[in-house]
């Protein structure tokens, strides 16, 4: 019986997006976030062409299976490394919720950074807010079309120019220009910059708040981070109600009007879209622009600023705030014995492997000598910057003897180096069938460079 | 009243529903799988092919996006079927 009316509802719910123009904004918080975006988006674009030792400073060189960052160069088995970092700055984020709300959405993250670039080209082109509404709605028209094709032109150009920076943080940027200009770039290399360009294109151009909205998981679970003193965008009821427009030099309590003059550009300003005057909201991302557009009209009316404001619950209800609170403690403590781990792990870092792959095919064989030999495959991994030359013994059996092919052990930085190494061991001095003997590697110009590896040592067995 | 489950989802939402979950999972799957493994060591099925670390990456993501949207649409018609039989319940 109600279903006719649940389903209209239901599909209310997802109902055809409504285009948001945001009005442009001028302030204190403004300035700020164009601070913020100019610098994240310079860290962006210029961190490929950085250069640390004769190659590019941070490069995630898939293709080698090598990751660069400045002096540090991390292997496949130090995915370890990455993966902590991973959790801590997850662990950052929680601890700069708790404390000051969604600030990473407001100024930080790369939907709104990007967001904001394009609707600043945006801005350049079509012009401010009413004048872009008055376009979309004005009839297709000579003037109109060129307007749309310059923006996407642009916007298109500089999405691909971020999908370029965005595969130069795996490819050698060098490179990537240079098979670039001379049209001889890979497929992948190609097909990954133009689903960076798209997506960015897509993200900054059309979906915007959307991905707030329904795809950030973020946006989601936020809440999960607040409390009562958790930073917050919002509007102050008791001061602002009842709202309502009203002659500039009128004393408003006469009228029974509180100090909202109801003018509705906190509305405009917002681009998600949402009233901040209905509350806290999971939509607002907390990017203040309602808080500079009303601290504006509040100077020309001539009122106290702060009608809209950053403020907590318990400030905002009277109570007194806490800023040390069990919660900030206890991420700020995960996050330090983390950073402190990964520090002390990373200081202690041996830049040196070694594996040792026994000969499969012969269990072992009698030298000449009446010797037991057993062969092995030795792998090198220097995982330094630079060359080294390295001393091998090995130990485990009496009297046991290092044969090697190769006379020098010298590995070049950031290299495997493979050889064959032969034991052989007289049998009278084995225990066992089976003995454990041990592999040690030092590197001959510096002590701490040195690892051991463990293998089998087989023989005929006693008996 | 309405259902609590709305068992009507515009194509639009389902679509981003299934794809958008499983290209996060793929992304932390190809990450962890080519962590592990290095792609010029694999052989899969004894197949005599050369393809580039790039390339193998590349289509081992596809890979495992195909595979999570193989189980993101088994997760949306569950519900959705699940959905279809509550709101019979509460009508």
């Amino acid at each position: 019986m109600a279903s006719k009316k649940s389903e209209t509802a239901d599909q209310t719910l997802y109902a055809a997006h409504k285009k948001i123009y945001p009005r442009e904004v001028s302030g204190r918080f403004a300035r700020l976030r164009v601070i913020a975006f100019i610098s994240l988006l310079g860290i962006y674009y210029v961190t490929p062409l950085l250069r640390w030792d004769g190659r590019q400073a941070l490069l995630f060189d898939l293709p080698e299976r090598k990751f660069y960052l400045f002096g540090l160069t991390l292997w496949p088995q130090d995915f370890i490394y990455l993966a902590a970092l991973l959790i801590m700055a997850g662990l950052a984020l929680f601890f700069f919720t708790a404390l000051l709300g969604r600030v990473w959405c407001g100024y930080a993250c790369p939907q709104t950074v990007w967001t904001e670039a394009y609707l600043w080209m945006e801005r350049k082109i079509e012009g401010n807010r009413s004048r872009r509404m008055k376009l979309d709605k004005a009839p297709t028209s000579a003037a109109k079309i060129r307007t749309k094709v310059i923006k996407h032109t642009v916007w298109i150009l500089f999405s691909l120019w971020t999908g370029f920076t965005f595969v130069a943080y795996f490819t050698p940027i060098d490179e990537l220009a240079n098979k670039l200009v001379t049209a001889s770039l890979g497929p992948w290399e190609t097909f990954w910059i133009l689903f960076y360009s798209f997506a960015t294109y897509g993200n900054a151009g059309f979906m915007r708040e959307q991905v707030c909205l329904y795809m950030c998981p973020y946006a989601r679970f936020q809440s999960a981070m607040f409390d009562s003193d958790t930073l917050i965008v919002a509007y102050h009821p008791e001061r602002g109600e009842p709202r309502g427009s009203r002659r500039r030099g009128t004393d408003p309590g006469e009228q029974g009007l509180g100090d909202c003059i109801d003018c509705n550009v906190c509305v405009q300003v917002c681009p998600t879209g949402i009233d901040i005057r209905e509350g806290l909201q999971y939509e607002c991302i907390a990017c203040s622009a309602c808080i500079d557009a009303c601290d504006d009209i509040m100077d020309k009316m001539e009122y106290p600023r702060g009608l809209i404001r950053y403020t907590t619950e318990n400030s905002a209800e009277g109570k007194s705030q806490h800023i040390l609170r069990p919660r900030i403690l206890v991420y700020a403590s995960i996050l330090l014995i983390l950073t402190a781990i990964l520090l002390t792990h990373l200081l202690q870092r041996i830049p040196l492997e070694l594996d040792v792959i026994r000969d499969r095919n012969t269990l072992y064989r009698e030298t000449r000598d009446g010797l037991i030999e057993n062969v092995y495959t030795l792998k090198i991994l220097n995982m330094d910057s630079r060359a080294h030359r390295y001393t091998l013994s090995a130990d485990g059996i009496d009297g046991l003897q290092l044969v090697l092919d190769k006379p020098e052990i010298e590995v070049p930085g950031g290299t495997v180096f493979e050889l064959i190494a032969r034991i052989q061991a007289d049998e009278y001095n084995m225990e066992n069938r089976s003995e454990t003997i041990t592999f040690h590697l030092q590197a001959q110009d510096a002590n701490h460079l040195k690892t051991s590896e463990e293998a089998r040592f087989v023989g005929p067995g006693k008996g | 009243m309405a259902g609590p489950f709305p068992d009507r989802i515009p194509g639009i939402q389902q679509a981003i529903s299934v794809l958008w979950p499983s290209f996060m999972t793929a992304i932390a799957a190809t990450g962890l799988f080519f962590s592990a493994f290095d792609p010029q060591e694999l052989v899969p099925f004894n197949l005599d092919i050369e393809v580039s670390r790039v390339a193998a990456y590349s289509i081992g993501f596809f890979i495992f996006w195909l595979l999570a949207i193989v189980s993101s649409i088994g997760t949306l018609y569950f519900t959705i079927s699940n959905c279809r039989f509550l709101n019979k319940q509460n009508q």
